[in-house]
């Protein structure tokens, strides 16, 4: 049985399975889940914290996080989120994938794709902080505890990415 | 999607495994002490967490302790007589406590007092299943408590043995003429005015883990 | 003993870390294998030519579930030792809303971005920057909606608790409707873009 798609991915039910087995033995052992958002969060508030530190003691949102003594890099997401770059990092280069390059859909140019991806990032970042966490952190390991905050984010990002789908077709199909 | 039976053979798992779950159901309390007790059961049988009454009289006056002093006795024995700052809580009430009791700080000490002690024993093993908090129980429960602290007149009344051993419900020993509930002078005894106690002091306070889940 | 662990505890500071960090190094390599470093494969999800975010995210929530909810009633796992979100219901709906938005435009979520950019793809580095930036704009800007932000706290709210069912009727009920979504959505692809991959 061939179970790679084009491209040499792995059957997504495959990876799935794999996932959900993952997230289980981090529960297990960890008592948590899994996590992303907050690990660029707290990088980004440990340079602020760095710059400005009398900023960061005066706003409550990042003084719980980084507030005088505070490290805000001594938190597990923070290595989970370097252990993700490694991981993706060695996935690629065992298939080849490591180049440097652009996907984006046929209709426009890498620029465009550049400043949706950025635009893109930005409302995800300020929206993972609103809804404390992101697909990783809320819909994948929320989900999996049943969190009824957690499902009924998940029917969010899905409602959002739908409706906001055939305005933005342009971004990513053919012609 | 190439090789669709596999699918259909993981689906299938997946209904049964989900399906036979629900039948055998999540763990209740009594069961899960069944699980604990292994761990926890030891406590008990080596006597670790029976507390004599001085050592609690010596966590009442301690201000650097967050006592918690969880009575589980009915509401008549409640009204004649109780500790001071106790907390009544009857057993089937404990899960309702759970967020709370399992937030307490790193120096709260709880402490479970019944009459006896078959009572707060079983009381004790729901809450450690419930919220794994710092608990004791008060050796001899509060009819110890009245033997040691409390100045009478009369003897109290001798103690019927064998309903004190009959599981839960063990009578108050000791007689009121009035129900002063917690303003009883001995409910919480002036040290000055009791005769110094020896006593092995059991309780200790431990660590508390910071569980930092979620996504920072 | 019972999991969840103290890691720290048993393992040391460094020990931990270590521990992390494989977990983080086991789901980027998996997020990376199957694909979602690549924006236009995530983005298809909501063209529905590509099920791949569908099929992955709910396979691993059912599975994930499964093996959790037989642990505790196994005693291997006190469940209520779990960190379960807590349910800030609106401000998780808002931020979903915008995360949706996020995704269509962009392509990425936060984790699969790192996985984009790990692998030097420069759409991916772009989206990690803006997820950054949204994250600084985030943290200048709370203070003015706090209020909103902590509003409609309901704890650790279960959806067995919220639902009134046993866990695992609950548990039971998703793994149907998981399935049930596959089923529907391949059909749905099928009737909507013929038979692909």
């Amino acid at each position: 049985m061939n179970g790679r798609t084009r491209r040499g991915y792995w059957n997504p039910y495959v990876g799935g399975v794999l996932l959900g087995i993952l997230l289980f033995v981090t529960f297990f052992v960890t008592g948590h889940g899994l996590g992303s958002s907050g690990g660029v969060n707290r990088v980004v508030v440990a340079v602020e914290d760095l710059v400005v530190p009398e900023h960061v003691d005066r706003t409550p949102y990042l003084a719980e996080m980084a507030g005088g003594e505070r490290n805000p890099l001594d938190h597990w997401i923070v290595w989970q989120v370097a252990g993700i770059l490694l991981g993706g990092f060695a996935s690629g280069m065992l298939r080849g994938r490591v180049r440097v390059e652009t996907y984006r859909g046929p209709r426009i140019t890498s620029r465009t794709r550049w400043f949706m991806a950025f635009a893109g990032g930005i409302l995800m970042g300020y929206g993972a902080r609103m809804a404390r966490g992101c697909t990783s952190g809320q819909a994948l390991s929320g989900g999996a505890v049943l969190s009824a905050g957690s499902w009924a984010f998940m029917l969010a990002v899905f409602a959002g990415g739908y409706a906001m789908a055939w305005f933005v077709r342009r971004l990513w199909q053919e012609g | 999607m190439k090789c669709p039976r596999a699918a259909y053979w993981g689906a299938a798992m997946l209904l049964l495994a989900s399906g036979a779950l629900a039948l055998y159901g999540q763990p209740d309390i009594e069961r899960k002490w069944q699980y604990l007790a292994g761990e926890y059961g030891v406590r008990l049988d080596d006597r670790s967490v029976y507390i004599d009454p001085a050592e609690l009289l010596s966590l009442m006056q301690d201000d650097y302790i967050r006592l918690l002093i969880v009575d589980v006795r009915p509401e008549p024995d409640w009204n004649l007589f109780r500790l001071r700052y106790a907390e009544r809580i009857p057993i089937e009430e404990l899960p309702q406590h759970r967020a709370r009791i399992a937030g307490l700080p790193a120096n709260a000490v709880v402490v479970v007092v019944s009459n006896g002690e078959a009572l707060s024993t079983r009381a004790w093993k729901h809450l450690m299943v419930l919220a794994k908090p710092n608990a004791y129980i008060l050796e001899g429960g509060l009819n110890h408590w009245l033997d040691v602290y409390h100045q009478r007149k009369e003897q109290p009344r001798e103690s019927d043995r064998s309903q004190e051993l009959e599981g839960d419900g063990e009578p108050l020993r000791h007689t009121f003429k009035l129900a002063l509930g917690d303003r009883h002078r001995t409910s919480f005894p002036d040290p000055h005015h009791v005769n110094p106690r020896q006593y092995e002091p059991k309780v200790k306070l431990i660590k508390k883990v910071v569980k930092k889940g979620g996504c920072g | 003993m019972m999991a969840p662990w103290d890691l720290v505890a048993i393992l040391g500071d460094a020990g931990a870390w270590a521990v992390y960090l494989a977990i983080g190094f086991a789901f980027g390599f998996v997020l990376e294998s199957s694909g979602f470093g690549d924006g236009r494969k995530l983005a298809g999800q909501f063209y529905l030519t590509d099920l791949a975010v569908l099929k992955v995210m709910f396979t691993a929530i059912v599975v994930c579930m499964i093996l959790l909810f037989w642990s505790t009633a196994l005693g291997w796992l006190d469940y209520d030792d779990v960190w379960v979100n807590p349910t800030y219901l609106w401000p998780g709906v808002l931020g979903g809303l915008i995360m949706g938005v996020g995704f269509i435009l962009g392509g990425y979520c936060p984790g699969t971005s790192l996985v984009s950019m790990a692998t030097l793809k420069v759409d991916g580095a772009f989206f990690v920057a803006g997820v950054a930036t949204g994250v600084f704009l985030f943290g200048e800007t709370v203070s003015g909606f706090s209020d909103f932000w902590y509003s409609t706290d309901y704890g650790r709210l279960t959806l067995p608790e919220w639902l009134g069912l046993e866990t695992g009727v609950v548990v039971f009920l998703v793994t149907c409707l998981a399935l049930l979504m596959f089923w529907g959505a391949t059909r749905l692809r099928r009737a909507l873009h013929g038979d692909g991959s």
